[in-house]
């Protein structure tokens, strides 16, 4: 399906404007066009639609459809004659492991990193298998969630196209030859005292790591150490260095502030610690089950982040102006003198009020995008109100070796240039990508005679040196880590190494002179020495390895006081001229900073607020896009300081005006066959002095089109009440409101003429709260990854035919230059007269005696006509054997769950096999499935417990009572469905002063 | 005038037309009966095996409980193949010189496994629990057949579809008290509780038994 975002020529966003300049509430559009009632949109209803033409129209008559059906059976039975003649084979064990059983999952618990803050994950294995990936309930950074990132790593460790060997100059090589070539070097680098010896890595909380370092620094006292994130946290270092007189990072307690202002933050997105602020976060909004009570959320920013878009206000502003921004509101919650910035906007007065009368649970939050000068002026701010030792407290710096890491590559880079660097390794980052332009990293490459890469792909660094390495996979190598409040983490192997593969700490090693590195002694070794003195050191490892948490080891707050005169040290930036254009660089919501290409999971994600797949964009405000004459889709050559990219663009609502946000990570030229060719690389634009932001950018159409992928029209619900949002004043003076807008026709019946049915044992229920939802999309790769659904690609995505079991729909409502967004997971609604089971002619989707519609896969001949009767398009069909042609091995899917193939159609099945398993459990001991028994991947992997799952037969439990919820709600109540997931409608908590806004 | 058709041409086309029925008859017969015959269900056949090893020996003989080597019967979908370990525990001490057992040796020294032929097994979308089926009093020999009296295995149900379903919709015949689920020679007799009563006091509830859902997902 053509993509749309204001693709059409005629598309006129003047009359948009004007048409939505008069609605108010509840109008809520999904795209520009379908918000224009534009004639494009029309024919795309037509298309997603074709019933609602008319069945008139249909060429296709009784006679031949009976034809067609009847062949169809013939074929059917002649494939299923004979008897099955392969003969299968079963293989014991020589010895079995030690409580070993066979078909039982059992759990170990490791971490995962990015950007070298730990997040504690449980692995599931079955017979020592890696199969899932589920959060540690135990690590304060997880609490039992997941992020998308670590969802997909089960995916990537069995990705087929990894490193397999070593590469000598891109000739496979033995590893016996790098380790002899090696301490050949180490010889020569003994006697000069380590000179020309560089290591590159990213950055590191790893106790183990740091120890190693530091002792090759004492071997080497001339080497140098350099770390390079292109997603760098700099400015927070930079800030809280500014602030606080030394470097030290900051530990949120969300669930104390009342008042929450974010800006650009990354807060529910990629903070280290991310997964529990939004669990914070988001028990602060369900106003059902805190009394009435709901904390206040504010956000300024340039273009939409998640926390942003779950604001109750947000403030659209350029970037500069959010500086000035902050500079008013310091000013105005007195923490910085009079006089230092322009007097607040209204806007910003009444946030600054709403703060000040919050003194001890109010916070500000800014992101690690925007300048240090922006986190002096937060801090001083939170300290003004009195937010350390309530919403916040000052950690030492959990990260280590923190260096100014763009001075330090930039060091690097020159050197290299300069010939000083003979000896350089590489550790699992990719600069010859990631480094910003100017440096030009991957030329200098070529200038170091002994470059050493170790990644987990051949990528462009790889082959730029001259020798690489395959690294381990996470699950796959011995570690640690910390994670963003300073808790220690033992990463543990999940399984040996499929591949050829060493963990940097091995390569550390090598240099150290080891001859056989053995992870698991080193960081051992790391432990051996914080263990507890007097108890064995046994007991504390197994006891840590367990847990997946080192007990004790969270950092203490810190007092260090705020110096005096930090904010109104702060320049605040002139205003700049209102019609240069700026450039912002983000991370990818899916590939990061362009690590994660090559996971088919993360490609296929739909990306937060434009829900594209495979492609990024050049995104842009409506109203710039209409001054620049831009529709979506246009490729525009983006030029700064004589650097030029090429891409197109995108039109995105509640974008700051004159501003485009560049999503990096994609465009790689040197990967696997999922990440090669997709996306445009735009670190060519990025240089050191433009890490995040570059203003006086040239933005010019080059007369070409490209097509962008959206799963956004997928499945259009037009205007219908898809989301209900209401302000919590309405429902504390109502609670019942809801109930009293009914939607459904009175005339209509309401009584189904299919028998109903009863559910004696279990009635599986979900409940998603829209509340929590902050759109993150763990639950979609956690679906992925448990029900084996497949990745489809740019091309089937692009005709509708992504296979997502569950899919996050977001909507807008209200002007498209600040609108409210609106997340909603959409699974299989499961319902009680559903519209699905009726039409199918072979009965391959069935009700069960609990409730659920399931789908039988091998009575399914592929009709199509229940997906052609579901009213939320939540059924999936593969029009192509997905699954035969992955190319991992099938090892890699879940056991439990069928792998299905060409020409049968699938859903959500509310996670059947977990519910089963749970279920034969209890019925053994002859009890009922106990509440939280079952968890559903989805809700498991949820950060802010927005979906429950449970029986709703008991009563007490949580399902249940979020259906008694006054703000409970069925999609699209009016057809009678009754489904089983329903929804709790969405309340803002409105600030009375800017309702008017 | 010759019409071209000679004395026997009337009989040839009876005789062809009868054959002609006849052989959809059987072509009817076949397709109705075929698939439920020994070849195609592979139900009494013994299928080769790496050691001819005797359930009968070992059960009836030895009386060794299914679950000293099907140790995840009780707790698992999968009953549990012994580990070749478990053979060595007494053919370390007895019969080491057997020819027979020669590849477990072999197995147990080198490390590579014995590869055993499947008897009975189910298509990758049939979820079969055996744990379940213990705990509420489905013997082993209700499906696997006289398995103590097999000198060498053999499968003794088609294990189609509809086998399932005539027990998942009426269990009560084939239940039995929970200390006969491993008895290999149980008969049902006049003090054992009535397979009603089981149903009952195992909380069956076969309305729900024959849902899709309980073996696929």
């Amino acid at each position: 399906m053509p993509s749309l975002n204001g693709s059409d020529p005629g598309l006129d966003l003047v009359a948009l404007r004007r048409r939505l300049a008069g609605t108010r509430g509840r109008d809520y559009w999904r795209s520009l066009e379908e918000a224009a009632g534009h004639p494009e949109f029309a024919r795309l209803m037509s298309e997603e639609f074709p019933a609602a033409e008319g069945w008139s129209d249909a060429s296709i008559d009784r006679r031949r459809l009976l034809q067609v059906m009847a062949a169809c059976v013939a074929l059917a039975s002649v494939s299923g004659c004979g008897p099955e003649k392969t003969r299968k084979q079963l293989l014991p064990y020589i010895r079995e492991p030690e409580g070993m059983v066979p078909a039982v999952p059992r759990f170990y618990a490791t971490a995962a990193t990015l950007g070298g803050f730990a997040e504690g994950v449980l692995v599931k294995h079955y017979q020592a298998r890696p199969i899932k990936i589920e959060g540690n309930p135990d690590h304060p950074a997880s609490l039992g969630a997941t992020s998308h990132w670590s969802q997909a790593l089960i995916l990537s460790l069995y990705d087929p196209e990894r490193s397999q060997m070593p590469l000598q100059r891109g000739v496979p090589a033995s590893e016996q030859a790098f380790v002899s070539a090696l301490f050949e070097r180490r010889s020569e680098l003994l006697r000069t005292h380590g000179r020309g010896l560089r290591i590159l890595t990213g950055s590191v909380t790893s106790p183990t790591f740091a120890a190693q370092m530091a002792a090759l620094l004492r071997t080497f006292p001339e080497a140098r150490w350099h770390q390079w994130e292109a997603i760098s946290r700099e400015a927070v270092a930079d800030g809280t260095t500014r602030a606080f007189g030394r470097p030290l990072d900051a530990v949120l307690h969300v669930d104390k502030a009342d008042v929450l202002l974010a800006v650009g933050s990354d807060l529910l997105s990629w903070a280290p610690g991310h997964l529990r602020y939004a669990r914070d976060f988001a028990a602060k909004r369900r106003a059902t089950e805190t009394g009435g009570r709901m904390s206040r959320v504010y956000a300024i920013e340039a273009t939409p982040t998640l926390a942003g878009s779950v604001a109750d206000h947000r403030l659209v502003l350029p970037p500069d102006d959010i500086m000035t921004a902050l500079g008013s509101l310091a000013m105005a919650v007195k923490a910085a003198p009079e006089g230092f910035a322009p007097a607040p906007s209204p806007w910003l007065a009444a946030v600054a009020r709403d703060l000040v009368a919050h003194r001890g649970a109010a916070l500000v939050h800014v992101g690690p995008e925007l300048p240090a000068e922006a986190h002096v002026l937060v801090h001083a701010i939170n300290e003004a109100l009195g937010a350390r030792g309530h919403t916040l407290d000052m950690i030492e710096p959990v990260a280590v070796g923190a260096v100014n890491q763009l001075g330090s590559l930039g060091e690097l880079a020159r050197d290299m240039n300069a010939g000083a660097v003979d000896t350089l390794l590489i550790l699992d980052v990719n600069p010859a990508f990631t480094a910003p332009a100017d440096l030009e990293f991957a030329g200098a490459l070529a200038k170091v005679p002994f470059a050493v890469h170790l990644g987990p792909y051949v990528d462009e660094t790889a082959s730029r040196c001259v020798w690489h390495l395959p690294a381990t996979h996470d699950l796959e190598a011995w570690s640690d880590a910390l994670a963003y409040d300073g808790t220690a983490s033992i990463i543990q192997p999940q399984v040996r190494p499929l591949y050829l593969g060493r963990s940097a700490h091995e390569i550390v090693d090598l240099l150290q002179g080891s001859i056989s590195p053995d992870g698991m002694a080193l960081v051992q070794n790391t432990w051996r020495g914080r263990a507890p003195a007097g108890a064995p050191f046994d007991g504390f490892w197994r006891a840590a390895l367990r847990r997946g948490v080192v007990p004790g080891t969270a950092a203490k707050p810190v007092d260090v006081p705020l110096r005096g005169d930090a904010a109104a040290q702060v320049k605040l930036p002139a205003g700049a001229p209102r019609e240069t254009l700026t450039v912002l660089f983000r991370p990818d919501d899916g590939l990061w900073d362009g690590r994660f290409a090559d996971n088919g999971y993360l490609q296929e994600l739909p990306r937060w607020h434009t829900k594209l797949v495979w492609d990024n964009a050049a995104l842009i405000a409506p109203r710039t896009a209409e001054r620049l004459k831009l529709r979506g889709d246009d490729m525009v050559e983006i030029a700064q300081g004589g650097r030029t990219v090429q891409m197109p663009v995108w039109i995105l609502p509640a974008q700051a005006e004159n501003c485009l946000t560049l999503p990096l990570g994609f465009g790689r030229r040197v990967a696997g066959n999922v990440g090669h060719g997709t996306g445009f690389d735009l670190y060519p634009l990025r240089t050191s002095d433009t890490v995040w932001r570059a203003a006086g950018v040239s933005v010019k159409p080059t007369g070409r089109r490209y097509h962008l992928v959206s799963s956004q029209h997928e499945q259009t619900m037009a205007g219908r009440d898809m989301v209900i949002s209401a302000p919590l004043d309405q429902f504390a003076h109502d609670p019942d409101f809801l109930h009293k807008m009914d939607r459904r026709d009175p005339e209509a019946p309401t009584r189904s003429i299919y028998p109903s049915y009863d559910y004696p044992r279990y009635a599986w229920a979900m409940a998603v709260n829209l509340n929590s939802c902050v759109g993150c999309g763990a639950c979609v790769v956690a679906c992925a990854a448990e029900n084996n659904t497949p990745v489809v690609g740019k091309e089937e995505a692009d005709r509708g035919r992504l296979m997502h079991w569950l899919r996050i729909d977001r909507y807008y409502s209200g002007e498209p230059d600040a609108p409210g967004t609106y997340f909603q997971p959409v699974p299989c609604m499961h319902c009680e007269d559903a519209p699905c089971e009726v039409v199918c002619p072979v009965q391959a989707t069935m009700h069960d005696s609990d409730g659920l519609n399931v789908m039988v896969y091998n009575r399914c001949v592929g009709t199509r006509f229940c997906s052609n009767n579901c009213p939320y398009k939540v059924r999936r069909f593969n029009f192509f054997g997905f699954t035969r042609h992955d190319p991992r091995l099938p090892d890699a899917w879940n056991p439990d769950v069928t792998v299905r193939d060409r020409g049968v159609m699938e859903k959500c099945t509310y996670c059947i096999q977990r519910i089963r398993e749970a279920e034969i459990a209890a019925d053994r001991e002859d009890r009922r499935v106990r509440e939280g028994e079952v968890k559903t991947a989805c809700q498991a992997a949820c950060p802010t417990q927005a979906i429950v799952f449970g029986d709703m037969n008991d009563k007490q439990s949580a399902v249940a009572a979020r259906k008694a919820s006054p703000l409970d709600y069925q999609l699209l109540a009016e057809l009678n469905t009754r489904p089983r997931t329903t929804y709790e409608a969405h309340l803002r908590n409105v600030n009375p002063e800017l309702e008017e806004e | 005038m010759a019409n071209g058709l000679g004395p026997g041409a009337d009989l040839a086309v009876k005789v062809g037309l009868s054959a002609v029925a006849l052989g959809l008859v059987c072509l009817g017969l076949w397709g109705w009966g075929g698939p439920w015959d020994d070849y195609s269900t592979q139900r009494n056949i013994v299928q080769p095996q790496p050691v001819p090893f005797s359930h009968r020996h070992h059960v009836s003989g030895l009386g060794l409980d299914c679950r000293y080597c099907h140790t995840a019967v009780e707790v698992s979908s999968n009953a549990g193949l012994p580990p070749v370990q478990t053979c060595m525990t007494c053919h370390s001490q007895i019969w080491t010189n057997a020819t027979m057992l020669e590849p477990v040796r072999q197995a147990y020294a080198t490390g590579k496994t014995l590869r055993w032929n499947a008897v009975n097994y189910l298509p990758d979308y049939v979820f079969f629990d055996h744990s379940i089926h213990v705990a509420k009093g489905v013997g082993c020999t209700t499906c696997h057949g006289p398995i103590g009296d097999m000198p060498l295995t053999w499968k003794s149900a088609s294990l189609y579809m509809s086998w399932c379903l005539d027990c998942h919709a009426n269990p009560a015949p084939h239940l039995r008290p929970h200390e006969a689920v491993f008895d290999p020679n149980w008969r049902r007799t006049p003090d054992t509780p009535s397979g009603e009563a089981l149903l009952r006091a195992y909380h069956i509830h076969p309305e729900t038994l024959t849902d899709c859902s309980v073996c696929h997902r």
